[in-house]
């Protein structure tokens, strides 16, 4: 069976498809693996894609642009408002919802965003059909994490209304870690990741933390002043400003010259994504002038350099929000298409030098990759709705076993950590020199990373009468079950003589 | 590298104090195949981790392995290879004690047993004489292998398993211990079921639903029993196809046949077990008495709501009563009030006319002549009538005070205006009497022959002659205006149409007039007769008004009877009117006659009447 994972992004759409246990983007029908989200409207068809954002230059008021920023939103919302005030083309309210006024010509049309929507999603839909067939209509969607109720149907409604069969929406991040399949090889073990998500006009962060395989968001932080589209305003305001400096004349203030240095702008930023050097040509930008600049990475960088910062800063303010160190991240995702920015890695590498960023996937299909695989787990399962099980209950805090290092100094190590979900089960193989007769496993709890303090202590199992070992260490198993509400089991056995101490620890009501 | 430490002398198991915190809410992400695992885990309400279910499992299966225990079957080596059809196949492998729980595991091992027990060349090697050909038993458990292994066959024979009590309890038996009885029954046909987790039966402390549901899965059994391996030929023997055909054709009808036994045998239990079940019995009385509480309290609020009503009616009408008996009370003091109030009035004015006539007298009517005095008299007694209390009173004080000669005076200036009052009066009187004939005039000479003035004479006869030719005679007003201007005095010629404008008027005319008219006529009479019968006064308004104006008048039907009866009884009839009087009901002997001679009248009337156009009409000619 096939599925389908879809995101769709401010400024772009990108689709991937879960074939053969294999997850893999799927190029559209211009070759590109990933689609700009617009939508023009002509007089009689309505164009989507590469073609309707070439062709924005001269149809700039009928190109309906950035639609997931105000689907599903009312017109009260802050954020639409700002959307409607920066949007290109006209958008008006209509029956108590918002809605696009397209002038086709003779009449003003009015477009719901989620139809616009439903036009991206249907051509995402043709997209995979091209690879798969027209049968395969399963799909998981992505969703920002800080989409609210309305926004999700909305987007799952125009899913529909594509003839997609939503299988579920996932978050973004999620689908992120899920492609790298983090945590999902073993399921023991708690690790914490840092998302960091910069789209064409938002810069996302979240911190997740995977234990036994299921992934928990921290803390999560959205900046919609930081994403691709900054970079290209930025590098654009640079080759105005060179015009200038070569023409006397500033452009600025016309739109379409404007518009027309934000292409070349935009092609000039991805070229140098992998190149030293990008060159810009533009024929007759103005009054028939032609434009032609040579921009260096080093250029680039230099310009975007506070727009960097931003970023960086960001990630800083996350991590101190959540009450985190650069240490106690485990790794590093990276999506989003301006993740492929070589300085901003760099910036991110020095931040966290100990491990190692996930870029391995290129970070503009990372989330339609872990969205296609979702649907794959899910295709063919039956009772997908989860959304009353979302809660579920985890251990409150760490269980430690105290022990003593080479040095004789007295360690603290993890047996069960805290959030696992439950009921689980833990098992340790601890060590104990073989020449003494007794062990002693003496159990805390602790919560965060402060050490266990002794009143922390509120059990000890005791193995006594062991057989003599000289030189070398015995093995001691221990087993943690903890049960849904909270209540630990611990079985300690030597694997040796087989001797067995179990002990059940209720939790204080 | 952690070492774990040794233990203390003394040191034991033990629990320091209990956990602090209880497990906490998490939201988490729905992604990954350990979410689904987890909420799969989850919905299967599995208490232990993953890892121990499956755990046990494996468990679970190596111990059924070492479990498993054959019991050989005693007859084994007498059967017939032939007669393999009629073998039970899980006896011959053993597996008797089993059936059809047996798994597909044990039924290999038990084979597997078998075969190294029974093979040819085991009994061989072991010196055992072997029959030569097909005949070994061993051909038996081969295939009894065959039809067990084979999931399709196996169903087949476990179809129609020989150990499979196929009985279904009666009525009758069920009467006392009805859980007894059908329990066993329904857990030992519930294997037949193709849905798992068939409803138990329960107990009688079982809810509705729970016997609903019981009831309508065996009521929709779906049953997996099939009887394929009853078939009486086998399909595979047929040498051709039609045979083949044919075959399958026979079988497939009595196995639809047996299908249908079958249905029919867990159709009886169910219903047996329906009719006998304690539980539906009671929940058809709890039904039952729940309606008839309801249907009660129906009846009960409707009662209340009834009485309520009357009880508010009761009130109103009450309070009705109460209204009228004092407004009554109000206005009987009131008239008491106004009783007393005109009593004393009447004293005063009583006294107040005594005085006037005392100081009248005692003045000697203010003169000596006697007739003079008679003539005082008589308007001092018109003053006494007329004169209100105040005026009277103020007349007394002027008399009572002053002398004779201003009393005199003063008297007979209220005399005098007293006097003139009732002169006015009566012209008042006289003048209204003018302006209504004057009114009465204009009226009837609206139609432009005021000229035409109608004198009482005329109008009697106009009267008589309209009471003469009752409503429906033929060309009755002309008739009318004829009658007239041949009775007529005056000498006036009237047409039809002043005739009928007249009466018209005569019609609408107010009492007033009416009785003006009635005066005018009575003063005739007297004048015509002479004599005044006093007794006699409404004989000429009753003519006025019309015949039997006391009587109900004659209705149509009345009218047919009486034409009747005077045709049935000729004049000469002994009792005549007696036995008319009895034709016709409602009406005496008396009223009768009265009618005929009404009657006999119009007729003449009419008669002549018509006589008389004929005559006017051909002297016009």
């Amino acid at each position: 069976m096939a599925a389908i994972g879809v995101h769709l992004g401010c400024t772009s759409a990108c689709v991937a498809v879960y074939k053969d246990g294999r997850a893999d983007v799927v190029a559209n029908d211009a070759g590109d693996r990933v689609t700009p989200a617009v939508v023009a409207y002509a007089e009689k068809e309505e164009i989507v894609g590469l073609a309707a954002k070439q062709s924005r230059i001269r149809n700039i008021s009928n190109t309906v642009m950035k639609v997931k920023q105000i689907l599903g939103r009312s017109s009260d919302d802050p954020q639409a408002q700002k959307y409607i005030t920066e949007s290109k083309c006209s958008v008006i309210e209509k029956n108590g919802k918002l809605r696009y006024a397209i002038d086709t010509g003779e009449e003003t049309k009015f477009v719901n965003p989620e139809d616009v929507a439903r036009l991206i999603f249907s051509k995402m839909k043709e997209t995979a059909h091209s690879v798969l067939g027209s049968d395969a209509n399963d799909v998981v969607i992505t969703v920002p994490f800080d989409f609210g109720e309305k926004q999700k149907k909305a987007l799952g409604d125009a899913a529909g209304a594509a003839g997609f069969n939503v299988l579920r929406l996932i978050h973004e991040p999620s689908a992120a870690l899920l492609a790298y399949g983090i945590g999902q090889d073993s399921p023991t073990g708690k690790s914490n990741i840092l998302v960091f998500k910069l789209g064409g006009t938002s810069l996302s962060l979240s911190v997740m933390e995977v234990n036994s395989g299921i992934y928990r968001v921290l803390s999560t932080n959205t900046d919609d002043n930081i994403g691709g589209a900054h970079f290209t305003e930025t590098l654009a305001q640079y080759l105005a400003s060179e015009f200038q400096r070569s023409f006397k004349h500033d452009v600025r203030g016309n739109a379409r010259a404007m518009m027309k240095l934000m292409n070349s702008a935009e092609v000039a930023k991805h070229s140098l994504s992998t190149l030293g050097s990008a060159n810009c040509f533009l024929d007759s930008l103005y009054e028939g002038q032609d434009f032609d600049c040579n921009v260096s990475r080093a250029r680039f960088e230099l310009l975007c350099s506070p727009l960097f910062n931003k970023c960086i800063e960001a990630i800083r303010e996350l991590l101190d929000q959540s009450g985190f160190t650069a240490d106690d991240i485990n790794k590093v995702v990276l999506c989003g298409g301006s993740s492929r920015i070589p300085r901003l890695q760099q910036l991110i590498k020095d931040l966290f030098p100990a491990i190692e960023l996930l870029n391995s996937i290129p970070p503009d299909e990372v989330i339609p990759i872990g969205a296609a695989m979702e649907a794959g787990i899910l295709i063919g399962k039956e009772n997908l709705l989860v959304e009353d099980s979302l809660m579920i209950e985890c251990s409150a805090k760490d269980i430690l076993v105290k022990g003593v290092d080479e040095s004789g100094a007295d360690r603290f190590t993890v047996l069960f950590p805290s959030g696992t979900p439950l009921p689980a089960r833990r098992q340790h193989t601890l060590q104990a020199p073989g020449s003494i007769s007794s062990v002693c496993l003496e159990l805390y709890e602790s919560e965060g990373k402060n050490s266990a303090k002794e009143e922390t202590k509120f059990a000890q199992v005791v193995l006594q009468d062991l057989d003599k070992k000289e030189n070398g260490l015995r093995d001691i198993l221990a087993v943690l079950t903890m049960k849904r509400d909270g209540s630990l089991h611990v079985t300690c056995t030597d694997q040796e003589t087989g001797k067995c101490e179990a002990i059940t620890i209720e939790v204080a009501s | 590298m952690l070492l774990l430490p040794s233990a203390a002398d003394g040191q034991g198991t033990a629990v320091t104090h209990a956990l602090i915190s209880a497990s906490t809410l998490c939201q988490v992400e729905p992604v990954g195949r350990w979410f689904e695992a987890f909420v799969k885990r989850r919905n299967r309400n599995a208490s232990a981790s993953f890892q121990e279910l499956e755990d046990k499992k494996e468990l679970s299966e190596e111990s059924e392995d070492e479990e498993l225990q054959l019991e050989e079957f005693p007859m084994l080596k007498t059967l017939d290879p032939k007669d393999w059809k009629n073998q039970d196949h899980y006896a011959v492998l053993g597996l008797g004690h089993v059936r059809y729980k047996a798994t597909q595991r044990q039924i290999k091992a038990a084979h597997k047993a078998m075969v190294l027990k029974h093979h040819p060349d085991k009994r061989k090697a072991a010196g055992e004489p072997i029959k030569e050909g097909d005949n070994d038993y061993f051909t038996c458990i081969t295939k009894a292998y065959e039809m067990l292994s084979d999931p399709v066959k196996r169903r087949a024979f476990n179809s129609v398993d020989p150990t499979f009590d196929n009985s279904v309890p009666s009525k009758s038996e069920a009467k006392d211990n009805f859980f007894e009885v059908f329990s066993p029954v329904f857990e030992r046909n519930s294997r037949w079921s193709n849905k798992k987790n068939v409803p138990k039966l329960g107990d009688m402390n079982s809810s509705f639903e729970d016997v609903d549901a019981f009831y309508s899965f065996w009521y929709n059994f779906d049953s997996w029993r099939e009887f394929s391996y009853l078939d009486e030929e086998e399909k595979e023997k047929a040498e051709c196809r039609d045979e083949r055909r044919w075959i399958e054709k026979q079988n497939r009808a009595t196995r639809a046949q047996r299908k249908k036994e079958e249905m029919n045998r867990i159709r009886t239990l169910v219903d047996n077990a329906y009719s006998c079940d304690p539980r539906i019995k009671k929940f058809k009385e709890e039904e039952k008495a729940k309606k008839e509480a309801e249907k009660k309290a129906k009846a009960e609020a409707k009662r209340k709501e009834q009485e309520a009503k009357e009880k508010q009616r009761q009130a109103e009408l009450e309070a009705a009563r109460l209204a009228k008996e004092k407004e009554e009370e109000e206005v009987r003091q009131q008239a008491l009030l106004a009783k007393k109030e005109k009593d004393i009035q009447k004293k005063a004015i009583k006294k107040e006319r005594q005085k006037l006539r005392n100081t009248c007298k005692t003045w000697n009517h203010f003169s000596d002549n006697e007739a003079e005095r008679v003539k005082m008299m008589e308007e001092v007694e018109k003053l006494c009538d007329r004169l209100e209390l105040a005026s009277l009173q103020c007349l007394n004080e002027t008399l009572t005070s002053s002398t004779k000669e201003v009393g005199k005076a003063t008297l007979e200036k209220q005399i005098e205006e007293v006097n003139e009052q009732i002169r006015k009066e009566k012209e008042e009187a006289e003048a209204r009497m003018r302006q209504a004939s004057k009114n009465a005039e204009k009226s009837t000479g609206r139609s432009g022959n005021g000229s035409k003035n109608w004198s009482e004479d005329d109008l009697q006869l106009l009267i008589k002659a309209v009471n003469l030719f009752p409503a429906g005679t033929n060309s009755r007003w002309e008739v009318i205006a004829n009658y007239m201007n041949i009775h007529s005095s005056s000498g006036v010629k009237r047409t039809a149409k002043d005739v009928i404008s007249k009466a018209k008027s005569l019609q609408k005319l107010d009492p007033h007039q009416k009785d003006d008219i009635n005066k005018k006529a009575f003063d005739k009479f007297k004048k015509e007769h002479g004599v005044v019968p006093q007794a006699d006064n409404a004989t000429p308004s009753e003519r006025f008004e019309g015949p039997c104006t006391d009587f109900t008048p004659w209705t149509t039907e009345e009218q047919k009877l009486l034409e009747q009866a005077l045709k049935t009884y000729p004049v000469n009839t002994p009792e005549r009117w007696e036995k008319i009087a009895e034709a016709v009901p409602g009406r005496t002997k008396k009223d009768c006659m009265k009618r005929y001679k009404e009657l006999v009248e119009m007729v003449k009337a009419k008669k002549a009447a018509q006589e008389q156009v004929l005559n006017a009409s051909r002297a016009k000619k």
